[in-house]
This record gives structure tokens, sequence and C-alpha cells, in this order.
């Protein structure tokens, strides 16, 4: 398999009020293209800030981000901009849509940072995804007329829009009910096999074994990475390090 | 218990931030500082209660006439005094300048003529001697005066013999009869006061002088009834006299007012509410900036606050909890503003009283009295009100949930949105504007200062007079007499030469062999009549001759134009000899021309060029006037130069009186300009100081929309912003708001210069004013977007992580 991202001893160091706060602690990851990871662990366990750095939402403190073949652990904030807006999407715990925007104007805010594209082009684009996760039909409305399953769906398709490398979800389920959150989990699946690569934030544990590997992190640590539908072998943290 | 814990919170968050500290003291003290200083300044000029018992009583009287408000003349005085009965005292007064001399030198004094009663009116006792009585006014009564405390000390020095000396007098040896109390100015500036004359109200109508009127009402008498019955008494007199004198048809009444507001003309109620009213709007916009500046922070603060509502918190604890920043900010700023408005008003006491000819009228004492202090509270509870308890009274009634939910996304709805948009293109427009006729008021400014006269004032003298047509009712005995005047004066070997000038208003000119439509379409041109050479003030011979003592009256009527007369009406030709007629007093009178003289500025176009407007000179011999400004030129190395005229005055009749005021010709001049450059400099200042206070509303407004959008931008650059999109959507949103505060500013400024290119004849070129437009709007562009620009550069600092986990 092609490997999409590769983390080599991924540190993250947070200094306020003189404190030193190490986030990450030399994370060592591979993501396959196609791959349906899960994260887990608990609270203040670095999950989020794993998914930042590989959101590139934030810059490692040491350690070498690659993702499809290029380092991009220590580029510009407009060129980690960039490589958001091209290849990568976002779905939020909070849903984090703009209140001031109609869903149609949400999910095309990506594509409107690339250059190059027509209006004709992005409009289009934007229907498509909006069909996929079916809210073309309230594609003007403003998020606050919608629930929050029907958010999530929309922030859903914003991160689809710019046919990302990987889709990056932060406990997308975390704020709704059992139905939405099997409806959103239903979407992943189906974007999964549709050759999508996932990385999904969870507490959930049905919601992490619907993934095909299974990461598990405690004190800014990968402590296991189960692989679903293999043998879920389990892989001690010095020999997940080692590879 | 509780409170003392938010009073030490609050003075603990703003030693947090001395900047913001700072910044909010320094807007607050600037807007409180002007609207405090602007109000005190006014009111001690218009409605400060005059320094004498029983002020609130005593009333100017003036004649409505014509929608003006006039003096009454001796003569409706004398005929209405009786029948009069609103009136407990009534009384009439003339202001004069009283001539000190002293050897061969003296000075001008501020003076009044008074009748007996005067004194009694103003409730006021002389401290040596006694007032002035009914015999001191009558005809042929020995020459007396009450002097100030003033003259007293400087003039006399203080000797206790006082009431057997003598004074000199407009060149009359007078008695000191009393000294009047330190500060005792009463009614305006006066230190000297002399009787006046009986005679003054025995003249005929058509030659009666004007006079001061005063009185109090009865007990029983309300203003109105005593305005209607003196209105009705002296209309009847004016009406009687309308068509025996060839009078204007208008009805006359009186008006009632205070002393300091009938010395504005009735107008400084309105100056005093324009000004203030201006200070107040620049008072509203510190105190709105200053509520966003601190809205911005209660706002960073929301989580806490809901968090303090959960907990229990009801919304009047949350207010004074919230309230206490903007208390204290509000009330240092107040304390502040006092001191500085005070100190203020004592240079202003200082500066005022050497700059002002006499000092200004008697009531006018700057400084921090009661009413400044009472209106500096006032303010600061204003201020309170509007930068303290409405931030803090929005803010504690958010939506509870919505914030512990969503932190701050919550809180910006589109309505906070449009206000912060409205005010920010509010204070654009208000700035600009404000800038823009700044910098044309100091163009003008530096235009007026330097502006071409097209005359020579240097080392020349000038003197205003009025020949008493009661004792000289005859043109030519007030001729013989001025003169008379003037020989004496140029037999003085100092005097390098005297003209007499009686400026006209403009009059209807009709040239000779035209066709004018109507009467207003013939040409209006300004008239002044001379009496000697105009070379002695720099308007020079061009061609032809001056008027020598052959242009009199029975003689061929002459005239001299100026230049530019001669090319726009006799182009490519001699105007010599040539005839237009001038109408005077209802009379066309045929003039020829026998000089030309080069161009000056005159008064009807004081901004346009010297050759926009055309002159025409009569002969003073042909054209006589009882009014005269004599101008004289001395040599360079004369003393006492004003001495001169007065001494060939009083030699020429001492029993006369006549309204003199000798000075350097260029006096008035350079006092217009010095006006001119304080008016230029307020204004700028003020438009400085707004444009400050804008930039820190506009910042602090940006502030708080970036801060409150910071989740915003956090999503945005979730989804692939850059540092450049996120940059250019508050560039372009304030650029908006810039784009329409500009537009309508500069749409106003169009306006305000059209009006103004035509009333001052185009002398300005149109350029001008484009450049001055482009010039604002491109300096209060730059600086605008560097006001949105610096809050927006810091949120785009933030890393998108930390943007998004924002609240």
């Amino acid at each position: 398999m092609t490997a999409l991202i590769t983390l080599k001893n991924i540190s993250k160091t947070f200094l306020t009020e003189e404190i030193e706060t190490r986030a990450l602690n030399t994370i060592n990851l591979t993501i396959n293209k196609g791959e349906y990871l899960s994260l887990s662990g608990q609270s203040g366990c670095g999950k989020s800030t794993l998914l930042s750095l590989l959101g590139l939402l934030d810059a490692p403190s040491s350690g070498h981000y690659h993702l499809a073949g290029n380092d991009v652990s220590a580029l510009t904030r407009d060129q980690r901009a960039k490589i958001r807006s091209e290849q990568i999407g976002f779905v939020f715990q909070s849903f984090n849509l703009i209140s001031d925007l109609t869903v149609f104007e949400n999910v095309m805010l990506p594509l409107t940072y690339q250059s190059g594209k027509s209006k004709k082009i992005i409009e289009a684009k934007v229907d498509e995804v909006l069909a996929k996760v079916e809210m073309g039909h309230r594609k003007n409305h403003y998020p606050s007329q919608l629930s929050g399953g029907q958010q999530q769906r929309v922030a859903v398709a914003r991160a689809l829009v710019n046919d990302p490398a990987i889709i990056l979800a932060d406990e997308p389920t975390g704020n709704l009910d059992s139905k939405n959150a099997e409806a959103v989990l239903q979407l992943f699946d189906h974007l999964h096999q549709d050759g999508a690569t996932i990385c999904m934030v969870t507490h959930d544990p049905s919601s992490a074994k619907r993934a095909s590997r299974c990461l598990e992190m405690f004190d800014g640590q990968l402590i296991k990475d189960n692989h679903n539908k293999q043998d879920k072998a389990t892989i001690k943290p010095a020999e997940l390090a080692a590879s | 218990m509780s409170m003392l814990i938010d009073i030490k919170y609050a003075f603990r968050l703003l030693f947090k931030a001395p900047k913001f500290t700072a910044m909010t003291l320094g807007v607050l003290v600037g807007g409180l500082s002007i609207s405090l200083y602007t109000f005190s300044f006014l009111y001690t000029m218009v409605y400060k209660p005059l320094p004498i018992p029983e002020a609130q009583t005593a009333k100017a009287i003036t004649v409505k006439f014509d929608g003006n408000y006039n003096l009454i003349t001796g003569y409706e005085f004398s005929s209405v005094k009786e029948s009069v009965t609103s009136f407990s005292e009534f009384g009439v007064y003339d202001n004069r300048s009283i001539r000190l001399s002293v050897e061969a030198s003296g000075k001008d004094i501020s003076g009044s003529y008074v009748q007996s009663g005067f004194f009694e009116f103003s409730r006021t006792k002389p401290i040596l001697g006694r007032t002035i009585q009914t015999q001191d006014t009558q005809v042929g009564a020995a020459p007396v005066a009450l002097i100030s405390y003033d003259v007293w000390q400087s003039e006399l020095n203080g000797d206790e013999n006082v009431l057997s000396k003598s004074l000199m007098l407009n060149g009359v040896i007078t008695d000191v009869i009393g000294v009047m109390p330190a500060g005792y100015l009463f009614p305006n500036t006066s230190k000297v006061w002399l009787p006046l004359s009986d005679s003054v109200f025995n003249t005929a109508a058509q030659l009666s002088e004007s006079y001061h009127a005063y009185g109090r009402l009865n007990l029983d008498t309300t203003i109105e009834q005593a305005e209607l019955e003196l209105g009705q008494a002296i209309n009847q007199v004016y009406q009687q006299n309308v068509k025996l004198y060839n009078l204007p048809e208008f009805e006359k009444g009186a008006k009632l007012m205070s002393f300091q507001s009938a010395q504005t003309n009735g107008q400084g109620g309105i100056v005093f509410v324009f000004l203030n009213g201006i200070s107040w709007l620049i008072l509203l916009l510190a105190c709105i900036n200053v509520g966003n500046l601190l809205l911005a922070r209660t706002i960073e603060r929301q989580k806490e606050t809901a968090i303090r509502a959960a907990l229990g918190a009801t919304t009047a604890r949350l207010v004074s909890q919230l309230m206490w920043e903007g208390i204290i900010i509000s009330s240092v700023g107040g304390v502040l503003s006092l001191l500085l408005v005070g100190a203020a008003l004592d240079y202003t006491e200082i500066a005022f009283h050497s700059w002002v000819p006499g000092g200004g009228s008697f009531w006018w004492h700057w400084g921090m009295d009661l009413e400044t202090l009472l209106m500096g509270i006032a303010f600061i509870f204003v201020t309170i009100l509007l930068s303290a308890f409405l931030p803090a009274w929005r803010s504690a009634r958010q939506d509870i949930n919505a914030t512990l939910r969503d932190g701050t996304r919550g809180a910006q709805s589109k309505k906070a949105g449009r206000i912060s948009r409205i005010l920010v293109t509010s204070q654009v427009f208000l700035v600009a504007t404000l800038m823009l006729i700044g910098s044309v008021s100091a163009y003008i400014s530096h235009k007026f200062i330097n502006l071409e006269m097209g005359d020579n004032y240097t080392d020349v003298m000038s003197a205003r007079m009025t020949i008493p047509e009661s004792k000289y009712p005859e043109p030519e005995q007030q001729l013989a007499l001025f003169q008379l005047l003037k020989e004496r004066m140029e037999q003085h070997p100092n005097i390098v030469g005297v003209v007499a000038n009686d400026w006209r208003p403009q009059l209807t000119v009709t040239l000779e062999g035209r066709d004018y439509p109507s009467e207003e379409s013939k040409p209006k041109i300004d008239t002044i009549t001379v009496i000697g050479e105009t070379s002695t003030v720099g308007i020079n011979l061009v061609a032809g001759r001056q008027f020598t003592h052959l242009d009199k009256l029975g003689n061929r009527k002459t005239a001299m134009i100026s230049q530019s007369m001669a090319k726009r009406y006799w182009p490519g030709e001699s105007p010599l000899e040539k005839s237009f007629q001038v109408k005077i007093d209802n009379k066309n009178e045929k003039v020829f021309v026998v000089g030309v003289v080069t161009d000056r500025l005159n008064p009807s176009t004081m901004f346009s060029r010297l050759d926009s407007a055309d002159e025409v000179y009569l002969s003073g011999l042909q054209f006589i006037s009882s009014f005269q400004i004599v101008y004289y030129r001395i040599l360079p190395t004369t003393q006492n130069a004003e001495e001169i005229f007065y001494q060939a005055m009083f030699d020429t009749d001492r029993s006369i009186e006549m309204t003199y005021s000798v000075q350097l010709a260029s006096k008035n001049r350079h006092m217009m300009r010095d006006s001119m450059g304080l008016m230029s400099n307020v204004t700028f200042g003020t438009g400085f100081f707004a444009l400050l206070l804008a930039m820190v509303g506009i910042y602090g407004l940006t502030a708080n929309s970036v801060a409150q959008r910071t989740h915003e931008v956090g999503i945005r650059r979730a989804v692939g912003a850059s540092d450049k999109n996120i940059t250019q959507m508050f560039l372009k949103q304030g650029a908006r708001q810039l784009i329409i505060g500009l537009g309508l500013a500069v749409i106003l400024f169009a306006l305000i210069s059209f009006g103004f290119h035509k009333f001052t004849e185009e002398i300005f070129p149109v350029y001008l004013y484009f450049v001055i437009a482009t010039t604002v709007v491109i300096g209060l562009s730059v600086i605008v977007m560097l006001a949105i620009f610096a809050p927006t550069k810091r949120a785009v600092k933030m890393e998108p992580s930390m943007a998004l986990r924002y609240e």
C-alpha cells in the first residue's frame, strides 16, 4: 500500500506562562492511502493535538512529517494553508460552520481559497457534495436553521468539497444523538468504501471499531495500533516507535 | 464586601493592561475637556450672571427693526419714557472711547456717557464721592466724571484726594466726582463715566443718535407686557416719521434681554448651543469609543460572566461588577479633565484679558466656577452611563446557554455587527468632513494672512469719527469742520499725508450708452468718497489726476475709478472724461472720470483677486458725509502718533463729542489675521483630536470585531485560508465602510466647496479642492486601514488550532 502520511519522531511542546507541557512525545506513524483510522484515548492524551498536526493546523516542535511524499513539517504558514485547502478536509465535533454564511457558502469556502477554479466548477462541485450528504435541499439555509445532524453533514460536505487526500474528523459524533451519529458514521463508511482516507478521533469504542485501524494514545504517545480487518494485533509502543 | 472585591478586581484588570488604560483615559480626558472647556468658556461669555446686586432683574432693552435688534434713538427714548409705565427704572447710555490726555501723550479708555440713575440701576455705590446726578447732565453743567478703581490706581496712584483732582478727558478738563469699586466696569468695559447731556434728547428725529437702553420692570409687569407696551410706543413714534423723513416702512418693536445676550445682539444663545452641540458630539464620540473598548473587554470575559450568571449572579450584580472598570476610568478621566480645564480656564483668563482691547466684558472671568464644576460632574455621569453602564448592561444580558455552549461564537449577533459597521462608517464620515473643512479653513487662513490688499498701511494711522449732525446739521458745516481738522493735522511736521474716506455700500452704476433690461441688471460697485489724496494709503494714480479743491459742490461732479473698472467698461480706450451715473440716496448723479487708480481689495470681495471687483471714488467735497475714516501717514520715527489726531481735533472744536478711535490702520487687519489663524488652529486641532478619537474608535471596533470572529478565523484557516486571505477579508470589510464614510464626506465637501467656490468668486482654482480631497482621502484611508490592519494582524498571527479553541 502507498504511504500517504509518515510521522517520524514528532513531538509537540506548549509553553504557557513558563510551564512547558509536552502534548506529543516522539510519535512515529504511517497512514496509507485509503485507510480508515480511529484515534482514541483519555482526555488530554494528545489526540486533538495530533490531529491538528496531521491537518497542518499547527507545526510540530520537532520531528518530520511527510504528506504524499513531501516533508511538510517546516513549511510556512501560507504553504500549510495551501495544502489544507487542497489536500485536507476537516470535520469538527462542534461542526464549526460560519453562522453568517449559508450552507452553500460554508461548503464552498475551501474552494474559494484555491486559485484557478471557475465559479461554474465550484458551484457544480458544491452541489455534488451536498447531494452526496443529502443536504442539497437546504443549501440556502443558515446553520442556525439546521439540526445538529444536518450541520454535521454540511461540515462533512465541506470536508469533501476539495477532494482531500485525507479527511480528519475530531469527534464528529460527539455533539450528536445516536441516530444522527449513526448517519454520520455511515457517511464515513461510504466514503471509506469509495477510497477516502479518514482519520477520526473518537471516544466511543463502537465508533472506533468501524475503522479499519484503531490507534490509542496515552500521555502523548501512541500505545496501540490495531488493524481491525486483519489480525487485530497489538503493537507495543516500543515496537511502534521502531516501525 | 462583594463591591470591594469587584473594585479591587477592576483595578487589577486596569493595571494589567496599562496601554489600554492609558488609551481610554486619553480619549475620555480629551472628549471631556473639550466639552467642558467649550461650555465654561461660552457660559461665561453669554450666561454668567452680572456681578452686581439684583442682576437677574436688570434688563437690556433693544429695538426690533427689520429682523434685527437695534439701539433706541434719543428721540424715541425722550418721546416714550414718560408714557411707558412698565418700568420702575428706564434709562439710556452710550459707550465711547474716551481720550485721557497726559501732557503730550495719552491713552484711549473705555467709557460710558450715562444719565442720573445709572449707578443706582446697577445697585452699586461709589467707594469715594458721588454718582452722576440730574444737574450734571444739564446743558452747560461743569464737566465731571466718575472713574474706575483701576484708573484711580493707575492714573492717580490711588490718591485719597482724588475728588479734588481733574483729568483731561476728550480734551476737556474734567473734575473727578467719584471712584467706583474694584471690578466694577458696568455696563461692559467702562472705566470712566461721563454725564450724557440732556441736549441729545432735544434733537429732531432724523438727526437723533442711537443709545443703549436699560430697564427694570415693575413688580406686577411681565417681560411680554413690557415688550408690548414699549414696542407699541416706539413704533408709534417711528410711524409718525416714516412719511415725514422718507424712512423705510417697517414695524418697530421692543425686546428685553440680558446684558450678556444684548452684547451678542441676541445671537449668543445660538452660538452657545451650536458650539456646545459640536463639543458634545465629540464627547459622544469619545464615550462611544471608550464604551466599545470596554465592551470588547467585557466580551472577552463573556464566558466568565456567563459562569457567574449560571452560578446565580443577578443581572444587577453582573452589571455592577462589569461597570467598575468603566466607572474607574470615567471618574479618573473626569477628575483629570476638571484639573486640565481649570488650568486652561486660568490661562484663558490671563490671555484673553491681555489680548482683547479693554479686557473684555467685566463679567468675563474664567476659572473653575460652580457651574463648570456641576457641568463637569454631569458630564462624568453621562460618560459613566455611556461608557460603563451600557456595555456592562449589554454584556450582562447575554444568552448564557449560547455562551456556555459555544463560547463567544454566539455573541456576535448580526445586529451588533451592523452597529459596529455603522459606527465605523460614521466616524470615518465625521473625521473626513472635519479634516476636509479643516484643510480648506487652513488654506483660507494661509491665503488671508498673505492676502494682497492693494493698499499700503505701513506707518498709517486711522481714526473713525462722526461729526454730530445735531450740532452741525448742514453738510457744508460738517465739511468745513472736517477740512479745518485736516488742515491742522497737515500742519504737523510728522504728517506725510491725510486722506478721509467714507465707504459706501455697493451703489448702482449706469453706464452711458448701455442698455439694461432692469435696475437689478445694472452693475453694483463699491463706492468710496475721498477727501485728500488716495496715494496716502497706497492707492496710486495710473492715469488722469487726483481730486483737487475744485472738485467741490457746485462744480461738475467727478470720479476716479479703479484700473479693473477702466478695463472692464472701456477696454482699449481711455476712460478719462467718460461719464456714468451713480445712484446715491435714491438719486442718479452723473459723474465724469478724471482719474484712474490702482485696484484694491474691497470688503465685498474679501477673498477675490484685486481686479475681480471695481471701485468708484467720489469727491468727498461733493458727496459729503458726517462719518469719515481719517487715514494719516506719519514719519516712521513719530512718537505718540495718535496724539496728533487728538490734538488737532481738540483744537478744532473741544465742545463736540465725536466717536473716534485712533490706531494703526493695520491693527484691525492684524487682529483679523490672528483671529483667522486661531480659528484655523482650533478647527485643525479639533479635526486632529477627532482623527485621534476615530483611530482609537476604529481600532477598538475592529479589535472587537476581530476578537469575536477569532473562532471564524480558525475555521477559515482550517479549510485553507492563508494569512493574506484573512487579512484581505477584514480589510475588505473595513474598506467598504471607509468608502461609504469617505464617499458621503466627499459629497458633502463637494457641495460645500461648490458654494464656497462661488462665494469666493472662484479665486481658489478648482484643482485645489481636488488636491485637498485627494490628500485627505488618501491620508485618512491609510490611517484607517492601519487601524483596521493592526488588530487583524494580531488575530492572523494565532495558530489555527489555537483560534479554533478560542473562546
